[in-house]
Order: C-alpha cells, then structure tokens, then sequence
C-alpha cells in the first residue's frame, strides 16, 4: 500500500503538560481520513505538526516520504507545494481579491505568464463552484461558505497530491456544509486526491470519510471504518455519536 | 510516429521540451491527437507551447488519444480544453480514447466546471484623471460624513446634559491617563528640544546685533503661542489619535460596536465621548507642560551661550511675554484636541470587517489630524490677528 502520511510515535510537551503521548497512525493514498477528539485533545496541534509548523517533542512524521522534521528547509519547502491546506477560516489574505488570493501560488512557485495564470485562476474558481465575478471581490465581501470555497480553490491551485482540512464545515449552515462536504469527496475521487480532515461535524463523518482515527488522552483509540468505529466500547466515542441520536429520532 | 498524408494537417512537435506532450497523426483517415508524458502544471509552459503550435482545420472531427499519458492535473486538462475550445472546436468533434480511468474522471470534472466561463482576474487600471476624481469624491464624501458624526456626537453628549451619572467618569479617566499624563515625558522632550534649537539659532542672529537680550521675546512668544501647542497637538494626533482609531477599529471588527448597540447603549456616549473629553482637558495641560519645557530648553542656551543667566531671562520674559500670547495658544488646544479626537474616533467606526483596514485607516487619521491642526492653526493666525489680539 502507497503511504502518504506515517505518524510515528509521536509525543508533544508544552511544559509539563502532556498532549501527545506516542500518537502513530498512517494514510493510504486516496483515502479521505477523518481525525475526531474532544476539544484540547491536540488535534490541531498535530495538524501543525504534520505539515511541519510546529515540531513535536518526539516521534517521526512522513509526509509522501519526506520526513518532516528530519529534512532541510529546502527540502520542506518542496514538501510544501505538494501538499494542500485549508485553514478554519480560509486565511484568505485579505489584502488581495479572491482571484489575485488564488494567483500567489502559481506567481511564487511557477515561472507560468500573467496571461496563463489569470485563466488558470479562474478554472480553479469554477472548479470549486464559484462564479466568475466572485474572482473581482475582496475576501470580506464573501459569505463564510464562499471563503471556505476560494480557500480551497487557493489549496488546491498547485495540484497537491494531499490536502488538510481544518475543521471545514465549521461556521456553515447545514446545507452549505453538506455541500462542502459532496465537493470534497469529488474532487478527491475525480483528482486521486487523499484528504486529511479535522473535524467535529457527524454528518461530515458519516457522509464522507472512508476511515476515522480517534484522539483521546494523547493517544489513538480508535482506528478504522467509521461502522466499526461507532460501535466502539471507549465512553467518549459512544456520547460523541450519540449526541446525534436525538436529531435522528 | 505516424505518418503525416493529409496537407491539410500541420504537424507539431515541440523540440525544445525535451520530453513531447502532443504528437499529432492521421490513423485510417481520421486525425489523431496523442497526448503523452506528464501532463501537469511543472510542465505547463510546454504543454501551452505545444498547444500553440496546433494547427486544425476548423470542422473537422478528431479523437484525442490518452494511451501515452503518464500523468494529468486540471491545470494541464484545462490548458488543453481552453485551446481546444480558442481552436474552435466544439464538443461534438472530439472523442476521446485510451484514458486511464483516472485521466478519464478528472478530465470529466475538469469539462463539467469550464461551462461556466472563467473569471478575467486582472484587476482595474484607472488613469490618471479617473484617480484624481475618485479621490476628489472620496475625500468630499469624507468630509460630508465627519460632519455628520460630528452632529451625532453633539446631540449623544447633549443627552448626557440631563442624565450625568451616564458619564463614563472612569473610562474618561482612564484614557486622560493614557493620553494626557503618559504623554508628559515625550511632549516636555521635544519641546525643551525645540526650545534650544530655536534660542540658539535666533542667538546666532542676536549676537551679531548685541541684542542677545531680544532671544527672551523670541523664544517666549514663538513657544508659547505656535510651537508648544503645534508639536503637543501633532504628538497627541500620532499617539492617541491612531490608539483610538485602532483600538475602536478593531472592537469594530470584533463586532464589540454592534454588541454595545444591541446593550441598548450608544456606542458614541461609550467610547467616543470619554475619549473627547480626556484628550481636551489633557492637551492644554501639555501645552503648558511644553511651555514650561520650551522656555527652559531657552533659557539653558541663553545662560551658555549668550551670557545671560536665568534670573536676567526671567525678569525680561516677564516684561516681554504677554499673558494673552500664552492664553491663546492654551486657547488652541482645546479646538486641537476635539478635532484629533472626532476624526480619530469616526475613523475607528469607519473600518470594515477585515484586519487591513483598522492600519490603513491608523495612517489616515494621523495625516488627517496632522493636516486639520496645522490648517486651525492658520484660521486661528489670520484671525487673530484681524482681531489685533
């Protein structure tokens, strides 16, 4: 099996307080992989660590065979432009218009004319469901659902092998968020792309994500299809799924 | 390699990318478009060289063959159909075959999404004219609405008249501390500076004449009536004025301003009334501050370098320096303060939801007090002088 992301023993210390404690798991390519945990179990904070923005105390990370925190800056920079984020609150840089904001990737790392990466900009718009003139807009003109989607269209403009998402139907309504969520599963099915998703929202889980790991007291405690998961003894994970229970009956 | 029959098709080999992405045959007398090698965006330029250098016939059906390709991304899937579709091709002369169903998927993806056209994403050039008229418009429109804020702030502060107990006493306080006593050390720096550079300068002059005594009347009025209120008025604007604009800027942003609304209180009578009121009654009291500072800094190069010791420049300032020069520039520094004070505040409400406002507005109520202050300074000059005071 082709590995994209091998988290190995991983063990993160703010002080004298604990968050990781030997956290190991690892990411098939083309999976879309949800990571769940109760708030302040490090789920972000591993998410930083992944993609190298904060380094763990211990353990190793591979990220598409590169270790994160064993290579160069060189090499972490070319890391850098085969992996996709999405921030919570699409970090969209609010200087810049939507299509200028999807342009900076392809200006800093490409050597492409104005003339290709303008067009380019705006396939990347259409790709992710927006409409042309939204490109014209400035990122505080956009509804919450409108940035998430630009900030996607900005993840994905340097066709990553991989994308992270962090918390991305947080701030949506319902059905904005189902949507997002359809989106998601299609661009990774019809790109190949593996999708690594942070998350609290049940529905995102149950309608999209092939696999689901676990966070609690610093380590992994569940690992697998989201069925089986659920069906799991741990108490966190039976409350976290029943809280839907209600809205079901 | 195939063999080229027809003349009407011009072969394209791009030579120089070192690895071809397009090769381009008749098979059984229907043109064939090979795609192969890495399709992706690392390779684009010469893909888009390829591509250019594509001649079709207009009209004529073809199929695009997937069978070489080693890799495909939207970018590289998008150029071509963006191409294809500039060739004049439409859908229904193009068959595709030989795709990996993965190449297959994507492209599929990619045609879907182009229905919509993609957006121009070059934003507007405006010419030299335009600019100056949309400045022009802004700036009236500015203007217009300071006015307004400054009738709302009027009729908020008229309310309190009635009701003083909602008087934000403590917040005033607050911010006097702040703007008016933190500023002491700076305000009483620069003008003592400023104090010894005019004597000395004006000094230089009076030596040559023996009139060394005549720096007192220089130094008191020039002190007194223009340059302490002017430079405490200029350093209050740069302190507090853009610590207000960025303090009630980013509560705007924060969404505090609609919280404070939906309270039931007025945000003018929270943050903008305090706020007034401590920077009016702590800029006189800097200029006074900066007077005494002024005459100091004055009064150590005269005793150096002029041959007059303190007790002479006291006694001659007390006969040349009027008491109206110095009231009139205490006189200024109230009318100063409200309006640093409206304009840093109007400016604060005036940001709008994104973290690049609240600095461009900071800058814009700095230079807009600095130009307001020196610009009352001169009503206040020409005036005054009209009413031979």
């Amino acid at each position: 099996m082709d590995r994209v992301l091998e988290v190995d023993s991983v063990v993160t210390r703010f002080g004298a307080e604990t968050v990781h404690d030997g956290v190991s798991f690892s990411v098939a390519r083309g999976e879309v992989v949800a990571l769940i945990g109760a708030s302040g179990t490090g789920k972000s904070v591993l998410l930083k660590e992944i993609i190298g923005l904060l380094r763990p105390t211990a353990g190793r990370i591979r990220l598409l065979g590169t270790d994160v925190w064993g290579s160069s800056p060189a090499a972490l920079n070319e890391l850098r432009r085969r992996f996709g984020m999405l921030f919570q609150d699409g970090a969209l840089f609010s200087s810049l218009t939507v299509a200028e904001n999807i342009a900076v990737p392809f200006r800093e790392n490409t050597d492409l004319p104005m003339d290709i990466i303008a067009p380019l900009a705006g396939f990347k718009l259409a790709l992710v469901g927006l409409p042309p003139e939204t490109g014209r807009k400035t990122p505080a003109q956009l509804s919450g659902g409108m940035r998430k989607r630009a900030a996607l269209a900005r993840a994905l403009a340097l066709e990553p092998e991989i994308l992270f998402l962090d918390e991305p139907t947080s701030g949506l309504d319902p059905v904005g968020a189902r949507a997002f969520d359809s989106l998601v599963r299609l661009l990774c099915d019809s790109l190949g792309l593996t999708a690594f998703i942070v998350t609290h929202d049940l529905d995102t889980l149950l309608s999209i994500i092939d696999r689901v790991i676990v966070l609690s007291a610093g380590k992994v405690i569940a690992d697998g299809p989201v069925a089986r998961v659920m069906r799991a003894e741990d108490r966190w994970i039976r409350e976290y799924f029943a809280a839907r229970a209600p809205a079901v009956a | 390699m195939m063999k080229s029959h027809g003349c009407s098709w011009l072969l394209s080999f791009p030579r120089d990318a070192g690895d071809e992405v397009l090769e381009h045959g008749i098979e059984d007398g229907t043109s064939v478009l090979y795609l192969s090698g890495v399709w992706r965006l690392s390779n684009l330029g010469a893909i888009v060289d390829a591509l250019r250098s594509l001649k079709l016939d207009a009209g004529r059906t073809f199929v695009l063959d997937g069978s070489r390709l080693e890799a495909l991304d939207t970018a590289a899937g998008f150029t071509l159909f963006r191409h294809l579709a500039g060739l004049g091709c439409s859908e229904s002369m193009v068959s595709g075959r030989g795709f990996d169903q993965r190449h297959s998927r994507l492209l599929r993806l990619v045609h879907e999404r182009m229905k919509c056209p993609p957006a121009a994403a070059r934003s507007i050039h405006l010419g030299l004219v335009q600019r100056v008229g949309a400045a022009a418009i802004n700036l009236w429109r500015l203007l217009v609405s300071h006015n307004a804020f400054v009738g709302a702030v009027a009729l908020d502060a008229l309310d309190l008249v009635p009701r003083p107990r909602r008087f934000r006493l403590r917040e005033t306080v607050s911010q006097f501390e702040s703007a008016g006593l933190d500023a002491v050390p700076i305000v009483a720096l620069v003008t003592f500076l400023i104090g010894v550079v005019f004597a000395y300068l004006l000094g230089q002059q009076a030596l040559r004449y023996g009139a060394n005594i005549f720096v007192v009347d220089g130094v008191g009025l020039a002190i007194c009536r223009e340059l302490s209120p002017l430079l405490a008025a200029v350093i209050v604007a740069g302190r507090s004025g853009a610590a207000f604009t960025a303090q009630i800027g980013t509560m705007k942003v924060q969404e505090e301003i609609d919280a404070i609304s939906t309270l039931g209180l007025s945000p003018i009578q929270v943050l903008v009334v305090p706020r007034l009121a401590a920077i009016t009654v702590a800029l006189p009291l800097l200029v006074f501050v900066g007077d005494a500072a002024g005459i100091a800094g004055g009064m150590l190069v005269a005793a150096w370098q002029l041959d007059l010791p303190p007790q002479t420049f006291i006694d001659r300032l007390h006969d040349a320096l009027a008491l109206k020069q110095v009231v009139v520039g205490l006189v200024k520094a109230p009318v100063f303060a409200v309006f640093i004070a409206l304009i840093a505040c109007r400016m604060g409400m005036l940001v709008s939801r994104d973290a690049r406002s609240v600095g461009v507005n900071t800058t814009s109520t700095v230079v807009q007090c600095i130009v307001w202050v020196i610009l009352i300074d001169a009503v206040f000059a020409v005036v005054l002088q009209h009413l031979e005071i």
